[in-house]
């Protein structure tokens, strides 16, 4: 038993004093203190670093690159084209048609002598009460009943159309 | 980020010389372009005049019908008749008119008035054509049909 506690010295005491330990702690410091500044701007860096990232980044991550060029292409593509041009004025060709079938002094044509024949004799019935009745219902360009103003207008408007294929560009 | 910064930066430095070039063309293609009435006269003789059809259009030039105003007589006042889809799109007209009151104008009047916007530096040269001129009875009576440029 006393052979045992010459190797093995359990009972040895680990406590040191409080000289000794100011000593080492002198001597083992770190020798450049950090600044708490340095400190601060590490911690913000690891936050930075691990935490989610923002949506618009995610946004950017779905969105391919190729995407975003497209609709830039597209926009250039836009602009190079005119698109404040409208379409102009047109006349009903459908209706001209019709009217353009209307001979009334069936002569061959149609033009403003037509209108002008048709408006003397609405005006001529119209004097005449009893004749305003029996105006002829083939005159009623427009089909609405009566034959008045609107189907001269609408054989007038024949007379002067533009054949579409005779238009010029301008 | 800074890749996004990066593509922005490109694409705005390939667009903007795109699109600079191309006010540039704009401004510098755009040709002279300036607005003129012709006034058409028509001079039925000792005749009255109460109906008239005629066609107009340029044979030179690059112009637009613009509008279209009535004549100088009351019987011919108001606007005549003409094919809408002529104004912008073509150089062509139709014009007519008619009055079947008694009150009719004789000699020399002016019927109507094109209003033209000429493009570019050349003076175009117009063509009219009487296609019917009527007295109060309807009947078909000769006539000259004349143009003034106006300012």
């Amino acid at each position: 038993m006393t052979e045992r506690k010459e190797h093995f010295d359990e009972d040895l005491d680990l406590r040191v004093s409080a000289g000794f330990s100011e000593d080492l702690r002198t001597l083992f410091k770190p020798q450049l203190s950090v600044p708490s500044e340095v400190d601060r701007v590490v911690i913000d860096k690891c936050h930075q670093h691990f935490i989610p990232k923002h949506w618009s980044h995610r946004i950017f991550q779905h969105v391919s690159l190729w995407r975003i060029a497209a609709a830039a292409a597209v926009i250039i593509f836009a602009f190079s084209l005119n698109l404040t041009k409208k379409p102009g004025p047109s006349t009903s060709r459908s209706v001209l048609a019709e009217a353009q079938a209307v001979d009334i002094d069936r002569n061959g044509r149609v033009d403003i002598l037509d209108a002008f024949k048709l408006a003397r004799h609405i005006e001529s019935a119209n004097r005449h009460i009893e004749s305003a009745n029996r105006t002829d219902k083939k005159w009623d360009i427009n089909e609405d009943g009566v034959v008045n103003g609107n189907d001269v207008d609408l054989v007038a408007s024949a007379a002067v159309s533009l054949p579409l294929q005779k238009q010029g560009p301008g | 980020m800074k890749k996004i910064m990066a593509i922005i930066l490109t694409s705005i430095f390939l667009i903007v010389p795109v699109l600079a070039r191309q006010s540039e063309q704009d401004l510098t293609a755009q040709p002279k372009v300036r607005f003129a009435p012709l006034h058409i006269y028509l001079d039925s003789g000792n005749q009255p005049l109460a109906a008239f059809q005629f066609e107009f259009k340029a044979t030179t030039g690059q112009i637009k019908i613009v509008g279209v105003e009535g004549g100088q007589h009351k019987a011919f006042k108001e606007a005549p008749y003409y094919d809408p889809a002529a104004l912008y799109k073509s150089n062509r007209i139709i014009i007519a008119a008619f009055n079947t009151g008694r009150d009719l104008p004789k000699g020399r009047t002016r019927i109507a008035t094109i209003h033209l916007q000429i493009i570019g530096d050349a003076e175009p040269d117009y063509e009219l054509k009487l296609t019917v001129a009527a007295d109060a009875d309807a009947k078909e009576i000769p006539a000259k049909i004349s143009f003034e440029k106006g300012e």
